[in-house]
C-alpha cells in the first residue's frame, strides 16, 4: 500500500521539476545563449514481491541542454566573417559617402585648375586671370589634402578600434578561463552532470568572441575549453589566458598591429584574417592605404607635369617659371628592428611607371631585393643602390647609404604622403610661366618663302637656351648654325640647337637669316600657358596611357566597385549568417508554444500524480474503516 | 525546422532593416533626382559620369577660349579695315600729286596731308585690345610695337603668334604681329621692282611692270636697263654681261628674261634703270617715301619725271601693302569662321554630352515610383504579417 505514496510523491517531485525547467525555459526564452533545458526522467528500480515486479515510481537522471557543436561551430564561422565584411563595409561606405561621384570635390576643383591655366593662355598678360589660377592650384591642394585627411581620420578611427577590440578579446578570455577553472570543478562535484548554466555563458562568450576575431577551440576531457586564434596562437589555455597588446607597425609607428606580447617580434596581425579585428586591419590594408596612395600618386603626377612645364617657360619677368606645387616625395622607412643605421632614400624617376604600390626592399645575402606588399610578388631590381647607379625599378630611383647588415628591411612608400601634403606654394601670379622661353623671327631681308615654327623647348637646363642663334641659309638647300658647318635643309624638318627646337618650312634662299633668340619681354605669349592646360588629357601616368582627370575617375569607380563588392559580399554573408543563427534556434531555442504544450502536459501528469494519491488515500481510508469495523 | 519566437523576432528585424533601407534608397533617388548619388550604387556609371562631366566642362572651357579669341580678332579686322581705308585715300592723294598740274603748294598741302594719315596709321597700328594689349607686338604684347621715325615707323615687337586652343588638338591664331601685317610687304610688283637711277637726266618714267612669261622666266637676278643713246638700250645682268638690247619709243615695253617693264618719257643718253627681286619694304617706308618725294618739288621736267617715278613707285608698294592687309583680313576671316564652327560644333557636343550624363544619373522617375510603392506594400505587408503571426501563442488559450 505504501507503494502508492511512494509512487505519487516521486511523481509529483519529478513533474514539479519537469515544470520549474519549463517554466525556466520561458523565462530565458530571449536570453542570449540560453540553451532550451529538458529533463531527463527514469524508472525508479523496481520492487520484486516474489511474483512479479512493480515499478517504484520515476526518477530525475538529468537535466540536459539542446546543444549541438556542429551548429553553434557553423554560426561562430559565419559570424566571424559577418563580422569581417561588416567591419570593411563600415569603412568603405564612409568613403563612398566622402568621395561621392566626384572624388569629394577633387575632379571639379582639377578641372577648375586647367580650365583656369587656359584663361591665363587666352589672356598671358593678365593679372587677374594669373591670380585665378593661383586659387584654383591652391583649390586642388586642398582638395588633395581634405581627401586624404578624411582617409587619415578613418585609419585613427580604425587604430581605435584595434585597441578597444584587443581590449574586449583580452577580457573575453580572461572570462573564458575563469569559467573553464569554474566548470572543472562543477562537473566534479555534480558527478559528472553537466552546469549547463555555466556552459551556456562560455557558449555565449565564444559566439561574442568569434564576431570580434576567427577562433579555433578544442574541449579538453575535464570540460575546460582551449582557444587559439590566428595561426594557433593559444588565447586561452585551461584555465591560463595570453593577452593580447597592440604594438606600432615596424614602419610605421602611426598604424597598429596585433602581438601576442610587447615585443614586435611577435606581430600576428597577418594572420588574423576575419572578425571585426580583421575586418579593420583589411579596410586599413585593402581599402583606406592603396586610397591614400593612388590619391598621392595623381598627386604626385599633378605636381611633377605642372612644375616641369613651369620649369620649361618665362614668367611675366621673364624668368623661368617658378614651381607651383610641392610634394614631399617619395618615401622609404627603415624597420624599427633594423640593426645599423643604413639609410635609404627614394625618388620618383619617372611619373609614367610610377605605381600606387608600396614596397619593402630588403637586404640578404649580400644583394637588395623588392617586394610589391600588395601581393607580396618580387619586383626585378637594377642598379647598385649608389648615388651613381641608384637601384630603379617602377619609376623609382633608390639610394642607400652606410653598411646595411642581413635582413635589414626597409619600407618604400612612393606615393603614400604626397596627397596628404600636396601644396599650393607659389604664391606671386607674376611667377606664372605663360610664355615659351625662346622665341624665333624671320629677317625681313629674306627673298626666299621659307618660314619658321615659333619653337618649342626640349631642355630647359641647357645652359645656352637662351643664347641668341642665327640659321642662315648658305643656299637654298643648305644652312648654317651661327656659322658652323654647312647642314643639309629638309623642308619641315627639325632643327635642334641648345635645348630647343624649330621647323623650317618652304622654300629659302641663299642668305635668308632666321633667328630664335630668348623670348624675355614676349609677355604676351601662352605657348607654355597653352601647353599647361593641355595635360589635363595627356596621358600621364600608366605608362602615358592616363591622364591625371582620368585617375581620378578611376579612383572612383575603384572605390565604388570596391564599396558594391563588399556590400554584396556582406548581404550575402547576412543570409548565410541568418541561416546560422535559424539552425542553432531550431536546435537550441526556446519555442513558447512547445512550452506551454509541455507545460500542460506536466501539469496534467501533476493532476494524474496528485490524484493516484488521493486514491491511495482512499484506499488505505476503506482499509482502515473496514478493519475499525470488524473489531469495534 | 524547429521556429522558436527569438528566431521569428529576430528574422522580422532584419527583413524590415533591409526593406527600410532600400525604401530609404529609393526616397534618396526621388528627391535627389538621381540614379545614383554614391559611386557604389552604379561604379562604371559613376567613373563614366565623372569623364563626361571633365569633358563637358573642357567643352565650355574652349568656347570660353574661343570667345576670347573672336573678340580678339573681331577688334584687328576692324583696325585693318580702317587701316585700309587709311590707305587707299592716301592712294587718292598720290594719284593726285601725280598730276603735272599741281603747284608745288598744293603738292606741300598733299604731303601734309599724307603725314597725317601716315601718323594715323601708326596710331592704328599701336591698337590695344580690352586688355590693353597691342595687337600687333607679337609676344611683346605689353610694349607700343611702332614707334614713328624719320625713315617710316621701328617695330619693337617681334614674330610671335598666340594660338588659342578652341577644340581638342585645334589652336587658332589670335592676332597677327606687326612684322607680318606692316614691315614683309614686298616692293614692286611682288616679284621684281623696277627703278630708277638716282643720277637720270631724262624724262623716263617707269610704267607698269608684269611678270611675262615671253621671253622666259624671272631668274630672281639684277639688271640694269641702260640708254646708250635716246632711243637704244641695253640689258646687262649683274655681271655685266648683255642678256639683250633694242631701240626704245616712249611707250614701249621692254622684255627680257620674264621681265616686262613699260617705260613712257624719253630717258637721256646715260640713264638707267634697275630690276631687282622684291624686297620687303614696311608701310611706313612707303609712306615716308611718298612724303619725301612730294615735298622734294621743283617744275623741270627732270623733277617732275623723279616725282612720277616715286609717286608711281609708292603706288606699286602702296597697292603691295593694301594686298598683304586683305590677305592677313581673309585669314583674319577664315580663322572667325573657324571659330564659330567649332562653338557650333561644341554646342552639339555639350548637348550630346549632357544627354549621356543625363540618361547614365538621371533618375527613370516613373521606375523609381513604382518601386517606392512595392517596397512601400512589402514593408506594409511585412509588418501586418508580423503582428498578425505575434498574435499566434498557446498560452493565450491557457
Amino acid at each position: 500500500m505504501s507503494n502508492v505514496f511512494g509512487i505519487s510523491v516521486s511523481a509529483l517531485r519529478a513533474f514539479q521539476a519537469a515544470i520549474n525547467v519549463v517554466s525556466n525555459n520561458v523565462a530565458n526564452a530571449s536570453t542570449p545563449g540560453y540553451d532550451r533545458e529538458s529533463v531527463t526522467l527514469t524508472e525508479a528500480a523496481p520492487q520484486s514481491n516474489g511474483t512479479a515486479s512493480v515499478g517504484a515510481g520515476v526518477a530525475i537522471t538529468g537535466i540536459s541542454r539542446a546543444y549541438s557543436h556542429a551548429a553553434a561551430n557553423q554560426l561562430n564561422t559565419s559570424q566571424s566573417t559577418l563580422g569581417q565584411l561588416t567591419a570593411l563595409q563600415n569603412y568603405t561606405t564612409q568613403i563612398d559617402n566622402l568621395f561621392g561621384t566626384t572624388a569629394g570635390g577633387l575632379s571639379s576643383s582639377l578641372q577648375g585648375f586647367y580650365s583656369a591655366w587656359s584663361n591665363v593662355a587666352n589672356n598671358p598678360t593678365s593679372t587677374a586671370s594669373r591670380q585665378a589660377l593661383l586659387g584654383q592650384a591652391q583649390s586642388v591642394a586642398t582638395s588633395f589634402q581634405n581627401a586624404s585627411a578624411q582617409l587619415n581620420a578613418l585609419n585613427t578611427d580604425g587604430n581605435g578600434r584595434i585597441s578597444a577590440d584587443v581590449a574586449q578579446i583580452n577580457s573575453i578570455a580572461t572570462q573564458v578561463s575563469a569559467l573553464n577553472k569554474q566548470i572543472v570543478v562543477s562537473t566534479g562535484q555534480n558527478g559528472g552532470q553537466q552546469p549547463n548554466e555555466l556552459l551556456d555563458q562560455r557558449d555565449q562568450l565564444l559566439s561574442n568572441l568569434s564576431q570580434l576575431v576567427n577562433v579555433t577551440t578544442t574541449t579538453d576531457s575535464n570540460g575546460a575549453l582551449n582557444v587559439f586564434i590566428g595561426n594557433g596562437q593559444p588565447l586561452v589555455l585551461q584555465g591560463q589566458t595570453t593577452a593580447l597588446t597592440t604594438v606600432p607597425n615596424q614602419f610605421n609607428a602611426s598604424q597598429l598591429e596585433i602581438s601576442t606580447s610587447a615585443l614586435s617580434g611577435n606581430v600576428i596581425s597577418g594572420s588574423i584574417t576575419s572578425g571585426d579585428l580583421g575586418g579593420l586591419l583589411s579596410a586599413r590594408a585593402e581599402v583606406i592605404n592603396p586610397a591614400l596612395n593612388q590619391l598621392g600618386q595623381v598627386a604626385t603626377a599633378l605636381s611633377q607635369t605642372v612644375n616641369s612645364q613651369q620649369a620649361q617657360g618665362l614668367d611675366l619677368k621673364g624668368q623661368f617659371g617658378a614651381a607651383i606645387f610641392s610634394t614631399p616625395g617619395a618615401r622609404a622607412v627603415s624597420s624599427s628592428r633594423n640593426v645599423d643605421a643604413t639609410t635609404a632614400s627614394v625618388s620618383v624617376a619617372d611619373v609614367g611607371t610610377l605605381t600606387a604600390d608600396d614596397y619593402v626592399l630588403s637586404y640578404n645575402a649580400g644583394a637588395y631585393s623588392l617586394t610589391r606588399s600588395s601581393d607580396g610578388s618580387s619586383v626585378a631590381l637594377s642598379g647598385s643602390g649608389t648615388v651613381a647607379s641608384p637601384l630603379t625599378a617602377d619609376g623609382l630611383s633608390i639610394v642607400l647609404s652606410g653598411t646595411p647588415a642581413a635582413g635589414d628591411q626597409f619600407l618604400i612608400q612612393p606615393t603614400a604622403t604626397a596627397a596628404s601634403s600636396l601644396k599650393a606654394v607659389l604664391t606671386d601670379p607674376t611667377k606664372i610661366a605663360a610664355a615659351g622661353a625662346v622665341q624665333s623671327s624671320a629677317s625681313n631681308a629674306n627673298t626666299g618663302h621659307a618660314s619658321i615654327s615659333a619653337g618649342s623647348v626640349l631642355d630647359a637646363s641647357n645652359p645656352n637656351l637662351l643664347t641668341t642663334a642665327t640659321i642662315q641659309f648658305t643656299s637654298a638647300t643648305t644652312y648654317s648654325v651661327n656659322g658652323g658647318a654647312n647642314v643639309g635643309y629638309t623642308d619641315g624638318g627639325n632643327i635642334a640647337v641648345n635645348g630647343w627646337e624649330v621647323q623650317i618650312s618652304g622654300a629659302p634662299a641663299n642668305g635668308d637669316v632666321f633667328t630664335v633668340k630668348s623670348n624675355v619681354g614676349g609677355t604676351g605669349d601662352n605657348r607654355n600657358a597653352l601647353a599647361a592646360a593641355n595635360q589635363q588629357t595627356a596621358g600621364v601616368l600608366g605608362g602615358g596611357t592616363t591622364s591625371i582627370t582620368g585617375a581620378v575617375s578611376a579612383i572612383i569607380t575603384g572605390l565604388g566597385s570596391q564599396a558594391q563588392q563588399i556590400n554584396t559580399a556582406q548581404t550575402a554573408q547576412t543570409a548565410i549568417n541568418n541561416q546560422a543563427v535559424a539552425n542553432v534556434q531550431s536546435v537550441s531555442g526556446v519555442n513558447l508554444d512547445e512550452e506551454a504544450a509541455s507545460l500542460l502536459q506536466w501539469q496534467q501528469a501533476y493532476q494524474a500524480a496528485a490524484q493516484a494519491l488521493t486514491i491511495g488515500n482512499s484506499l488505505f481510508t476503506t482499509l482502515i474503516n473496514s478493519v475499525n469495523g470488524t473489531y469495534s | 525546422m524547429r521556429v522558436t519566437q527569438a528566431l521569428n523576432q529576430f528574422q522580422f528585424l532584419a527583413q524590415i532593416h533591409t526593406l527600410e533601407a532600400n525604401l530609404s534608397q529609393t526616397q534618396n533617388q526621388i528627391s535627389s533626382n538621381q540614379a545614383f548619388t554614391t559611386a557604389s550604387q552604379n561604379p562604371t556609371a559613376a567613373g563614366s559620369v565623372n569623364n563626361y562631366n571633365q569633358a563637358l566642362a573642357q567643352s565650355q572651357q574652349y568656347v570660353t577660349n574661343s570667345n576670347s579669341a573672336q573678340t580678339r580678332l573681331s577688334t584687328e579686322d576692324s583696325t585693318l579695315s580702317h587701316i585700309q581705308l587709311q590707305l587707299q585715300s592716301l592712294r587718292d592723294l598720290a594719284l593726285q600729286a601725280n598730276t603735272s598740274t599741281l603747284s608745288a603748294q598744293d603738292r606741300s598741302a598733299i604731303a601734309t596731308q599724307a603725314a597725317q594719315i601716315q601718323a594715323s596709321i601708326v596710331g592704328l597700328a599701336n591698337t590695344q585690345d580690352g586688355n590693353g594689349e597691342y595687337l600687333f607686338g607679337g609676344f611683346s604684347s605689353q610694349a607700343q610695337p611702332f614707334t614713328q621715325s624719320v625713315s617710316g615707323a621701328t617695330y619693337n615687337g617681334d614674330q610671335g603668334q598666340r594660338q588659342v586652343q578652341i577644340a581638342a588638338g585645334q589652336t587658332v591664331a589670335d592676332g597677327d604681329n606687326g612684322d607680318t601685317v606692316f614691315n614683309q610687304v614686298p616692293t614692286g610688283n611682288g616679284t621684281f621692282a623696277a627703278a630708277p637711277a638716282a643720277t637720270n637726266t631724262g624724262t623716263g618714267v617707269l610704267g607698269a611692270t608684269t611678270v611675262s612669261a615671253a621671253a622666259g622666266n624671272y631668274d630672281g637676278g639684277t639688271y640694269s636697263i641702260s640708254f646708250t643713246a635716246p632711243g637704244t638700250y641695253e640689258v646687262r645682268d649683274s655681271a655685266n654681261a648683255l642678256v639683250t638690247s633694242g631701240s626704245y619709243t616712249p611707250g614701249d615695253s621692254i622684255s627680257f628674261r620674264g621681265v616686262q617693264v613699260t617705260l613712257n618719257g624719253q630717258p637721256a643718253s646715260g640713264d638707267s634703270f634697275s630690276v631687282a627681286p622684291s624686297t620687303n619694304q614696311s608701310l611706313f617706308a612707303t609712306v615716308q617715301n611718298l612724303v619725301t618725294a612730294l615735298r622734294v618739288g621743283g617744275s623741270t621736267s627732270q623733277a617732275t619725271a623723279q616725282l612720277n617715278n616715286a609717286v608711281s613707285a609708292s603706288l606699286n608698294n602702296i597697292d603691295q601693302a593694301l594686298d598683304n592687309l586683305s590677305t592677313v583680313r581673309a585669314s583674319v576671316g577664315a580663322r572667325l569662321n573657324t571659330i564659330t564652327t567649332q562653338q557650333s560644333v561644341a554646342g552639339t557636343q555639350q548637348i550630346q554630352l549632357q544627354t549621356s550624363i543625363s540618361s547614365l544619373q538621371s533618375l527613370d522617375y516613373a521606375s523609381a515610383l513604382t518601386t517606392l510603392t512595392q517596397q512601400n506594400t512589402t514593408l506594409s505587408a511585412a509588418l501586418q504579417a508580423y503582428t498578425i503571426t505575434q498574435g499566434l501563442s498557446l498560452f493565450k488559450f491557457l
